[in-house]
């Protein structure tokens, strides 16, 4: 076994004076996945859940 | 005024509790009742973040215990070191999708400046924590990113304020100084959130308008 492995340098995409490597990229598409599904998706809740609270303070 | 609620009003006791009450009535604090707007995953990605701070600061306290090489050596450590990079990775991601659901709401209206502010600051604070954390590996890793770190705030002109290079003297600002400061401001914001309760969406008709049609 070596006495320091040696760390894989990754893949880089390069766009003019944007340098990126892939897993930053594809983690930042990802979280705006899961922004766009967080607004788009039903939140679940029960049938009996008829009553809105009229609390809300402005 | 009774002579009974003069001395009252002139206890540290009885002010702290008013000014309590005051600050967010009793009810408001742990509400089991929210607006029908508030029935969208984009709400859950706030509270998500406060779980991601809690197995954090959990992960992190075992980790201070065993100290900062414990996990160079140990299997448990170095599983509960991993608990602590993967929940602070959770913890920024929920909390930049927190941050943008409340940008694209416009969430500091209605008198609700000063717990955007809370937020904005709470997060640079926590970035600031991440990267002292990164200094504290105690790898060659962490030496690297010192001396990047270095010569980027000695190019800005702070670095004669502190030393990346001291490792005593970043795992002091990561484990004690910049948690307490986002810790103060967590709880802030989440007083304020209490306080004055999650902004309505842009279209929301207020009560009164609503009775009146």
């Amino acid at each position: 076994m070596p006495l320091m492995q040696t760390l894989s340098e990754g893949t880089y995409l390069n766009m003019g004076v944007v340098q990126i490597s892939l897993t930053n990229l594809l983690i930042i598409v990802l979280m705006i996945v899961v922004f766009v599904l967080a607004l788009v998706l039903p939140f679940p809740h029960s049938h009996d859940e008829t009553k809105v609270a009229h609390d809300v303070r402005d | 005024m009774s002579e009974t609620e003069q001395q009252d009003s002139a206890n540290w006791t009885v002010g702290l509790r008013n000014r309590i009450v005051r600050t967010v009535p009793p009810g408001q604090w742990l509400p089991d009742r929210q607006p029908a707007y508030v029935r969208s995953w984009i709400y859950v990605f706030g509270v998500a973040c406060l779980a991601s701070l809690i197995f954090v600061v959990g992960s992190g306290a075992l980790l201070a215990i065993k100290g900062a090489a414990w996990w160079h050596f140990s299997s448990l450590g170095h599983f509960i070191n991993s608990m602590h990079l993967w929940s602070v990775e959770l913890f920024f991601a929920t909390m930049v999708v927190h941050l943008w659901g409340k940008f694209f709401m416009a969430a500091w209206r209605g008198n609700r400046a000063l717990t955007w502010m809370t937020g904005a600051i709470a997060f640079v604070g926590s970035i600031g924590t991440a990267f002292t954390g990164y200094l504290s590996q105690s790898n060659f890793d962490s030496q690297w990113i010192a001396g990047q770190a270095k010569d980027g705030l000695n190019a800005v002109g702070i670095g004669s304020q502190f030393n990346v290079l001291n490792s005593g003297q970043m795992l002091l600002w990561h484990v004690s100084l910049l948690p307490l400061i986002v810790g103060v401001l967590v709880v802030l914001h989440i007083v304020l959130v209490r306080r004055h309760g999650v902004v309505p969406p842009f279209d929301a008709v207020p009560d009164g308008e609503v009775a009146a049609k």
